[in-house]
């Protein structure tokens, strides 16, 4: 009897010291997170107005000016390589969960991904400059668009590869004892079933590129002006903040917090109507 | 059907068992009956006659709480199978033996009628032993049958019956001359072949137990069908 | 009761029993492993036909062996000839997508697509067949009645699928199999996941739809194999040990194992 309590009692005692670690690992990740985003809000806001969407990015030391360009430009560049990346992803995703699980050409596809999905960001920037920006000659917003979309794509070729093992293989069979072709079971019914956990990828990877510098630097490099000609090159808000927070100038260093405000801000929006938009589409 | 592995369930298993048992347990106290009429009746012991009447409650009782048994594990178990074979086949050999017993009741009575009157008449005891001997061994048998799923031994107390019925129409005969010889005996006559009836019958009951073991075993309804083919039925394949 | 009895009688006994579908000689390998032997099974038209035996006995595979299912595994193949309607299946000739639209198929899980419930149901019709919006209408609430589930789920066909309980999922999984009007419906444990009154209604569908379909049911529960089939197999190990009408098999079962396993004195 005492010892079936003393037992008891040592299962609690570990459980509350199990529970406590857990509580001070979550207290440690959760502080420095709230710092940054504090320091983002208290200094973005500081400088937030609504030139930075109307005016260009000024010369160096001058007063005023905005990021309209930058803001423009990063918009061009993460639709483009979202829209290049997304689908050739999830077609490399569909053939590795569906097609390809168990052959050669399978398992080479899903080791190189997942290299590439662990590369520096800064190797593809300048693997990207070597066979585009070098040859042509030149930077260019489409060699950024390249480089990012090569981010994207391991990004999206995972999660969707990851959220169709997830679809049972009884919702397969399912459809398959229907008489229906492989084609069909995979459009109409798996890749529907993991819909929102692709999406969630393709978020994922926009948060990501979204704030992606390196590349960029080898690539779009920046504009001063604005631009929308995919042969020159094109602003960008990660490439301005890196090169704007660099500088000695005072109002380039606010526009930098002003830039880190806007994505943050930017990111989380994108991920708040995510969510609303499955919230919703799961409901009906 | 010989050997039976046991169930997964043990309980399943004991109450099997106890239903066996309690069979042979209600058979046991039928054959006592029978065997204490008769005698009662040779001797002319009126005490043990009232004895027999009276313990006929009994045997109807075990017949109630056994049926009810049966019901029990067909609710509880669904068995199948030789286990449904089994439970179905207790219910059947229950309402035998109740018959058996108030068969046994029967006798006694009969036996009371005759020894209230004067007893000078008395014929042809002898033969009412004889047959009332082979009545209580074919029930004696067939429980053995029962108990070891028997069915060569239960066959052959089918084929007994027939011989019970023969003696039967023996007596039958016999006291039919009596009567005709010397009416003062009619009555008592009429009383013995009641008797007689009643031992008969035990051995139609007997002959329905041997048939439900051999549909316990072979899965084979055997009822209302010819000796021989029964036979062929019984002693088939293994057995 | 004197009716019932009848009906038994005749959908069990009668001469009309007509071969369906017919194992001859019929092997199944997991890769090397030999899964199923020497299978010689007759499943007749319009009679529900169980399997039954141990979980690992090969009843599961042998009724997926019906529809092919196992081609979507590359290391599972067959041996022997399956005949639907006195036609061998196994070549590679046959058609799977118009063999699958004979043969219907209802899972151990309810298997909702993530779509609404009337599409879930027009889904494999559309594969098949083109409807006009009031024929494939008519075909839904067809379906839907044929598996007891119109009143339910009348009013809310465009909900998703999903969102039914579970018996009324699986219901409408048997719906989604007889949308396509297939000859035949492979039930695999179909109510296992299901509490008892839906398994009751499941089971009074059965007996419902075996007027118009071949039913193979392959049930973990002996009782529901007794209550809902016309023929029994048994299967032990890969086997076909003992087959025959229901009946037979639950009260005189010719072989040991068998007597063993629903007596429930297997070990």
């Amino acid at each position: 009897m005492s010892t079936a309590v003393s037992l008891g009692r040592i299962r609690k005692l570990k459980n509350a010291l199990a529970l406590t670690i857990a509580m001070i690992a979550m207290l440690f990740g959760l502080f420095w997170l709230i710092w940054i985003l504090a320091t983002t809000v208290e200094l973005g806001v500081a400088s937030f107005s609504w030139r930075l969407f109307t005016e260009m990015t000024p010369p160096p030391g001058s007063e005023g000016g905005g990021l309209a360009n930058a803001i423009a430009g990063s918009l061009i560049l993460i639709s483009l390589a979202t829209i290049v990346g997304t689908p050739i992803g999830i077609f490399a995703g569909v053939y590795l969960a569906e097609y390809g699980k168990h052959t050669w050409l399978g398992h080479t596809t899903r080791f190189v991904n997942d290299l590439l999905l662990s590369a520096p960001s800064i190797i593809i920037g300048l693997f990207v400059y070597d066979i585009y920006v070098a040859r042509v000659g030149h930077f260019s917003a489409m060699s950024g668009v390249v480089a990012l979309a090569l981010i994207v794509i391991p990004v999206v070729v995972r999660t969707t590869e990851n959220m169709l093992q997830l679809v049972p293989n009884t919702l397969r069979e399912a459809a398959s004892a229907l008489g229906a072709p492989r084609w069909a079971v995979i459009g109409k019914v798996t890749l529907k079933a993991s819909l929102a956990g692709i999406m969630t990828g393709i978020m994922l990877a926009v948060a990501r590129i979204s704030g992606e510098t390196a590349p960029l630097l080898f690539t779009s490099l920046s504009n001063q002006f604005w631009t929308l000609d995919m042969n020159k090159p094109m602003a960008s808000l990660p490439a301005t903040i890196f090169k704007f927070a660099m500088s000695p100038f005072k109002e380039w260093q606010q526009l930098a917090w002003a830039g880190v405000f806007l994505i943050t801000l930017g990111v989380l929006t994108l991920n708040i109507l995510a969510r609303i938009l499955f919230r919703n589409k799961h409901k009906q | 059907m010989a050997t039976m592995t046991e169930h997964v369930s043990k309980r399943f298993d004991s109450e099997l068992e106890s239903l066996r048992s309690r069979v042979m347990q209600m058979g046991g106290l039928v054959e006592t009956q029978i065997t204490r009429a008769i005698e009662a009746f040779v001797a002319g012991d009126m005490d043990r006659m009232e004895q027999v009447i009276g313990d006929d409650d009994q045997v109807n009782s075990l017949e109630v709480s056994i049926d009810d048994d049966c019901a029990h594990i067909i609710a509880r178990r669904q068995p199948t199978a030789g286990d449904l074979r089994m439970v179905m086949a207790v219910s059947k050999i229950v309402t035998d033996l109740e018959r058996i017993g108030d068969e046994a009741a029967k006798i006694a009575r009969m036996a009371r009628e005759i020894y209230k009157r004067d007893r000078l008449q008395m014929p042809r005891l002898t033969e009412i032993r004889t047959v009332g001997d082979i009545g209580v061994n074919m029930l004696r048998d067939v429980l053995d049958a029962f108990v070891r799923l028997d069915v060569t031994n239960a066959t052959r107390i089918i084929r007994e019956d027939m011989a019970v019925d023969d003696h039967f129409r023996g007596i039958l005969r016999q006291l039919i001359t009596y009567m005709m010889e010397d009416p003062r005996t009619i009555s008592t006559a009429l009383d013995i072949i009641f008797i007689a009836k009643a031992i008969e019958r035990i051995g139609d009951h007997a002959k329905n137990i041997a048939e439900d073991v051999i549909y316990i075993v072979k899965g084979t309804d055997v009822r209302h069908i010819a000796i021989e083919q029964v036979e062929r039925h019984a002693l088939s394949g293994d057995a | 009761m004197k009716i019932d009895k009848e009906s038994i009688m005749q959908s069990t006994t009668g001469t009309d029993l007509e071969t369906q579908i017919a194992f001859r000689n019929f092997n199944f390998y997991y890769g090397k492993y030999k899964a199923l032997r020497n299978i010689n099974l007759d499943i007749y038209k319009r009679r529900v036909t169980a399997f039954i035996g141990p979980s690992g006995c090969g009843k599961s595979t042998l009724l997926r062996t019906i529809n092919r299912m196992y081609e979507l595994y590359p290391d599972q193949h067959s041996e022997g000839e399956l005949l639907l309607d006195g036609v061998d299946i196994l070549g590679k000739g046959t058609d799977l997508n118009a063999l699958r639209a004979r043969i219907g198929m209802v899972f151990q899980k309810p298997t909702p697509f993530p779509m609404s419930i009337y599409d879930n149901i027009a889904f494999g019709v559309k594969l098949h067949e083109r409807l006009s919006r009031v024929d494939m209408d008519d075909r839904v609430e067809w379906s839907l009645r044929k598996a007891a589930l119109w009143n339910e789920v009348a009013d809310k066909l465009n909900q998703s699928g999903m969102s039914l309980s579970g018996g009324q999922q699986q219901r409408l999984c048997i719906a989604r199999g007889i949308a396509v009007k297939p000859q035949v419906l492979l039930l695999d444990e179909p109510t296992s996941a299901l509490d008892p009154i839906s398994t009751m209604r499941i089971e009074e569908l059965v007996s419902e739809l075996k007027d118009e379909f071949t039913i193979v049911i392959v049930t973990h529960n002996m009782q529901q194999a007794a209550r809902v089939s016309d023929f029994t197999a048994y299967m032990y190990l890969g086997e076909l040990v003992e087959v025959g009408r229901t009946d037979d098999v639950f009260i005189k079962p010719t072989d040991k194992r068998t007597e063993d396993y629903i007596t429930g004195r297997f070990g």
